[in-house]
Order: C-alpha cells, then sequence, then structure tokens
C-alpha cells in the first residue's frame, strides 16, 4: 500500500490573516491518496476543500505540517522551484475554465507545453492528441467566446492533461455546467482516472460528481470528517 | 530575455487586444513623431552651426552687423585678403533675402562673380539644367534643391522675390546646408537689382576658404586686423560659428524646443505605463492561471515588459516613419537673415527614437511587471 502512495498530508495546516482576525481553512489534516485514486472532496462552502486543493496543486502553501507529493515535501520549495514543480506534475481544472480568452482552443492547450523544451512538431503533436482526446479537436481554432460551457471545460481539461502531468485537481469542474454537459465532463475526469492512470484530486458539491469518484472525503471547518460522525449529522439534518 | 517559443504569445496578446493596443501605439506614434521633429531641428542646428575640425571657410562680415541688408563691405577688400598667408581663395558675396525674420519659406539670393562659381560648383551635384546655360544669361539663377522643391520651380520658369526676377538656369544638390536653401546669381546683376543695395563694388560678406584648418582663427584675425583702422572694419568668422552668431535667436528657441521633446518622450512613458498598468490589472487572473500552469512569477514579468517594449517600438515606427515622410515632404528649412536650418530627418535621430520608444517601453512596464510576478497565485485567484 505505501508504495503508491503519491499525496501524504499530516498536520497539514493552512492559516492566513483577514483584518485583525486569523482564518484557519485547514487545520492539522491528515490525509494519504494512492496514485491512480480518484478521490472526490466535499463539504459546505468554507470548509477548506479547495484550500486543501490549492495546496496540493501547489499553488498555494501550507503555514503547517508536512505535504510529501511523490515523496518530496513540496512546502519547502522555493517559488521558482514550486513553478516548475507544478508544470511536471500537475493539471488544475478551474470551475470557470480560465482559458485565457485572446488564445484559440489550441493555443490555450499549447500554453503550458510552451515551458518545456520540444520542438514545435512534438507540440502540436500532443495539443492534438489532447484535443482528440477531449473530443474538441474540430474546434481547436475557436476562441472561448465562440465555444459552450462544456466545450470551454473540455478545451481546460486537454490544457491540464497535455503536459501528462501525475495529478490533476479539479475544483468543482462540473459547477457552472448544465447536467448533460456535467455527465460528459464526468465521463471524461473518470476515463483519465482509469484509463489513463491519473490521480484525481476532485472538489465537488454534486452528490452525483462524487459518486463517480471511489473516493469521497467531507471537510467540515478544516477537517476530515469521520463517515460515522457524517451519517449522525445527516440523520440529525434530515 | 524570453524564450522565442513564447514571443508568439505575447505578439498574440499585443495584436488581439486590438483596441488597446490601436489606442496606444497612436498615441505613443504621435509623441515619437513630435520628438523625431524636435530632434531633427536638433540636428540641422548642429549642423548648421557646428564647427567641425575640417571646416575650413570663412565669412567676413560687416563689424557689428547682423543682417545682409546692413552689412556693406567695398568688394576691393577681396584681393587684400587674397593675399594674406593661409587664404586659398576669397569670393566677394552679395546677399539678398525676402524676409529678415526667421521664416519657414525665406528666399535667398546670393550674388557671386561669375569666376568663382567653377570652384564652388566642384561640391555640387547638378540635378537639373546647367552651368553653362548659368553663365548664358545675366539674370540666371542656380537654385539650391529644397527651395527649388518647395517653390515647385524646374529650369527654364523664371520667379520673382525681393523685388529680383530671375531665370532658373539650374538645380543644384549639395551637403553644405546653406547651399541648399539659395539662389545663386550673378553678383553686378544682383548689385543692381536692389535699390537697397548700394550699387556696384558693394557686398554683403567675403567667404574666405583657407589652406588649412588650423589656420582658420589665425586667419580671421589676421582678416579683422587688416581692415581694423578703415572706415568698413571687418568681424570674421568660421562658418558655421557665423551661422550660430546670425540665427542665434533661432538657435535658442530650437535649444528651448528641446525640453518640449523630452516632454513628449514624458507624455509616452506615462501613456504605455498606463495601458500596461490597465492590461496587468485586467488580467490578475489570467497571469494567476499562467501561473497555475508553472509560469515563473519572473516570466510573466519579462512577458509583460516584451508587450510594453512591443507597444513602444510600434508606436515609434509608426510616428518615425510618418515624421520621416513629412520632413521629407515638407523640406522645411528653417531662415534667418539669410541662412538657412535644414529640419531634415536622419537615420541617427531615427534610429535613437526607437531605441527609446522601447526604452520607455521596458520602463514602463517595469513597475506593473514586478507587482504582477510577485502576486500570489490564490491571492490572485481570491481578488477576482
Amino acid at each position: 500500500m505505501t508504495t503508491n502512495l503519491l499525496i501524504q498530508c499530516r498536520g497539514l495546516t493552512k492559516s492566513y490573516r483577514k483584518g485583525d482576525s486569523t482564518i484557519t481553512p485547514l487545520q492539522k489534516l491528515d490525509l494519504d491518496v494512492n496514485a491512480g485514486d480518484f478521490l472526490a472532496l466535499m463539504g459546505p462552502s468554507g470548509s477548506g476543500k479547495t484550500t486543501l486543493l490549492n495546496l496540493i496543486a501547489g499553488i498555494d502553501s501550507p503555514t503547517g505540517g508536512e505535504l510529501r507529493i511523490g515523496g518530496q515535501d513540496i512546502a519547502k520549495l522555493s517559488r521558482s522551484r514550486l513553478a516548475d514543480w507544478r508544470s511536471d506534475n500537475v493539471g488544475y481544472i478551474f470551475q470557470l475554465y480560465n482559458l485565457v480568452p485572446v488564445l484559440t482552443a489550441y493555443e490555450n492547450v499549447e500554453l503550458p507545453l510552451l515551458l518545456h523544451r520540444m520542438s514545435r512538431r512534438d507540440r502540436h503533436e500532443r495539443v492534438s492528441t489532447a484535443l482528440q482526446l477531449v473530443g474538441i479537436a474540430d474546434r481547436h481554432d475557436h476562441y472561448p467566446r465562440q465555444l459552450s460551457g462544456g466545450q470551454e471545460q473540455r478545451v481546460a481539461i486537454a490544457r491540464a492533461i497535455v503536459t501528462d502531468p501525475r495529478i490533476i485537481v479539479a475544483d468543482e469542474p462540473t459547477g457552472d455546467l448544465d447536467a448533460s454537459s456535467a455527465v460528459a465532463i464526468m465521463d471524461l475526469l473518470t476515463r483519465l482516472c482509469e484509463e489513463l492512470g491519473k490521480t484525481l484530486v476532485m472538489v465537488t458539491h454534486d452528490a452525483r460528481c462524487a459518486d463517480r469518484a471511489r473516493r469521497t472525503l467531507h471537510l467540515e471547518k478544516g477537517q476530515l470528517v469521520e463517515p460515522g460522525r457524517l451519517g449522525l449529522m445527516e440523520g440529525a439534518a434530515a | 530575455m524570453i524564450a522565442l517559443r513564447l514571443i508568439p504569445t505575447v505578439l498574440r496578446q499585443v495584436i488581439r487586444h486590438r483596441t488597446r493596443t490601436i489606442l496606444t501605439a497612436a498615441g505613443v506614434a504621435v509623441a515619437m513623431f513630435l520628438f523625431i521633429t524636435v530632434q531633427s531641428l536638433q540636428h540641422g542646428v548642429r549642423q548648421a552651426t557646428e564647427v567641425t575640425a575640417g571646416d575650413t571657410t570663412l565669412i567676413v562680415y560687416r563689424e557689428n552687423r547682423f543682417c545682409p541688408a546692413t552689412s556693406r563691405l567695398p568688394e576691393s577688400y577681396a584681393p587684400r585678403i587674397a593675399r594674406l598667408p593661409g587664404v586659398a581663395s576669397v569670393t566677394p558675396m552679395k546677399v539678398v533675402v525676402n524676409n529678415c525674420r526667421a521664416s519657414l519659406d525665406v528666399v535667398t539670393f546670393r550674388g557671386v562673380p561669375a569666376d568663382d562659381v567653377a570652384p564652388m560648383a566642384a561640391k555640387w551635384r547638378i540635378l537639373a539644367g546647367s552651368l553653362e546655360d548659368w553663365h548664358k544669361r545675366s539674370d540666371s539663377a542656380l537654385i539650391g534643391q529644397r527651395m527649388a522643391e518647395r517653390r515647385r520651380l524646374t529650369p527654364g520658369m523664371s520667379f520673382d522675390a525681393a523685388g529680383v526676377t530671375v531665370s532658373v538656369a539650374g538645380i543644384i544638390a549639395s551637403d553644405e546646408p546653406q547651399d541648399q536653401n539659395v539662389a545663386y546669381v550673378h553678383l553686378p546683376f544682383l548689385q543692381q537689382a536692389t535699390a537697397s543695395g548700394a550699387g556696384l563694388g558693394v557686398v554683403t560678406q567675403f567667404n574666405v576658404r583657407v589652406d588649412d584648418p588650423a589656420k582658420l582663427r589665425d586667419t580671421a584675425a589676421a582678416i579683422d586686423e587688416l581692415f581694423r583702422t578703415d572706415q568698413d572694419p571687418t568681424t570674421t568668422r568660421p562658418e558655421k560659428a557665423f551661422v550660430a552668431q546670425v540665427g542665434a535667436d533661432v538657435v535658442e528657441i530650437v535649444g528651448f524646443a528641446r525640453y518640449l521633446g523630452w516632454g513628449c518622450l514624458a507624455a509616452v512613458l506615462a501613456l504605455v505605463a498606463n495601458a500596461i498598468v490597465l492590461g496587468v490589472q485586467d488580467r490578475v487572473k489570467e497571469h494567476a492561471v499562467l501561473q497555475t500552469l508553472g509560469f515563473r512569477g519572473g516570466l510573466i514579468a519579462r512577458m509583460i515588459i516584451a508587450e510594453g517594449i512591443v507597444l513602444g517600438v510600434l508606436g515609434g515606427v509608426a510616428g518615425t516613419a510618418f515624421a520621416a515622410a513629412f520632413l521629407a515632404w515638407g523640406r522645411f528649412s528653417l531662415s534667418t537673415e539669410g541662412l538657412s536650418i535644414h529640419v531634415s530627418p536622419d537615420v541617427g535621430t531615427s534610429l535613437v527614437g526607437l531605441a527609446i520608444a522601447a526604452g520607455v517601453g521596458v520602463v514602463a512596464g517595469l513597475v506593473p511587471a514586478v507587482q504582477a510576478g510577485r502576486r500570489e497565485i490564490a491571492q490572485s485567484f481570491r481578488a477576482v
């Protein structure tokens, strides 16, 4: 089991100051995620889901505890090394897609590859493959404003996978989509995990999306809630 | 600065933010147009007034006179000057202008003896007509290229200015600034044609060539000493120093205009900086996304600066080209007291303008670029 461990959080804490008060969205959190796992994170707003996701993605730094990914303590990396690490290891899928509006679908997907030394031909090959994989190759020359929400999210997924990262993090990837587009996007994410063996950590509010994950964890007030306690809470709520 | 493969992305940002780019580049272009024009004026002043090591021409003028209308010297001074050691040649010259004040369209007649034209013509290029035609008629004129273009004169035409009517015998081009904006006519003709000219035997000045540039100052002193006790004492100066003295007012005004040029640059700086600051503020989230993808803060900063450079250079090229075309088309000469300062574009000024435009792009982009590069990703996402 431990040989397959990819993400390891121990006593992971994140706090920041806002005015006079200190906010602690994550408090001494312990979490293990194996390679190839599909983990859904659920919980109410402000429970620390996105903060945890951002820490795992290396776009935020913990204020306490340890965060090891692939055996490397990423909290100890400098800003620039962390950027390089993200470029090599992480694909990030946003709720609102966050495509660069003045770039076409192709150019958006190409962006992460521009950080890597490779020929234009290789780049073209990888971008084309990624676009085909997400089923949007025929829209490669469209700008984001010319695409539907579901199509934009497909482009964003292609951008996240084009560098072949070990971890894909998704922050409410279907949060802004209609039901049928949401199903299509979840099918795609499930395929990434099952067919390409990607490790997927997804934040969602949607129980149907969480059902597609192999494992679902609930957060509340910056801590993981045990399944038993969650059952009690759900019972009380009912 | 940034990897070549990232340059297309920078260019796309510039090209596809079309409105911002057009407005910013247009502003830069207007400012650069003014800057280049002012710099060209400065360049013209330097060319006309800065004495260089190779200069061999002295101007002998009536002492304490600063206008061709009041400087009157006996033509008979010429052989006396020619006898002084170091003097290679002496050309008595009558100068008549249609306007003694500073103007962009002054017609200057220079009356010279027919025998003195041949050595002067050695440094001219005859663009139209011929020297022979000039010798054939007593009222013929050889017109400097700039004046000919400004007044649209061609050989065979006659024109009138300052009460003098001449027939155009040829168009000449010369590297000497003072040859480009004059009409060379026969000295006796001009002496008789002007009522205020005091008639035959009186000239405005002598153009003296020395055989060694090193002797310029000594020869000038010797000439003034020769006529110190005469009825018409002289003041002799190197030609360019003479221009600087006579055109002092214009030189001073042009010197002041330099500050306007620098003001234009400051306006460019503010304009580009404003465009970049607004662009960066608009794209906080986009930069956060780039950082999420693995772009380092420093790389994003350099990409923003590169955008500033492209904007600056785009506007700089447009403004410089427009200024060059405008100055070439207008053939402007700022003349005073019969002396001309040409406003012409030169490659050096244009290159300096472009370099400054690019530099302004760097400076303008520096602060917003550093701010964008240092911003925390999560903080940026929270901020929008």
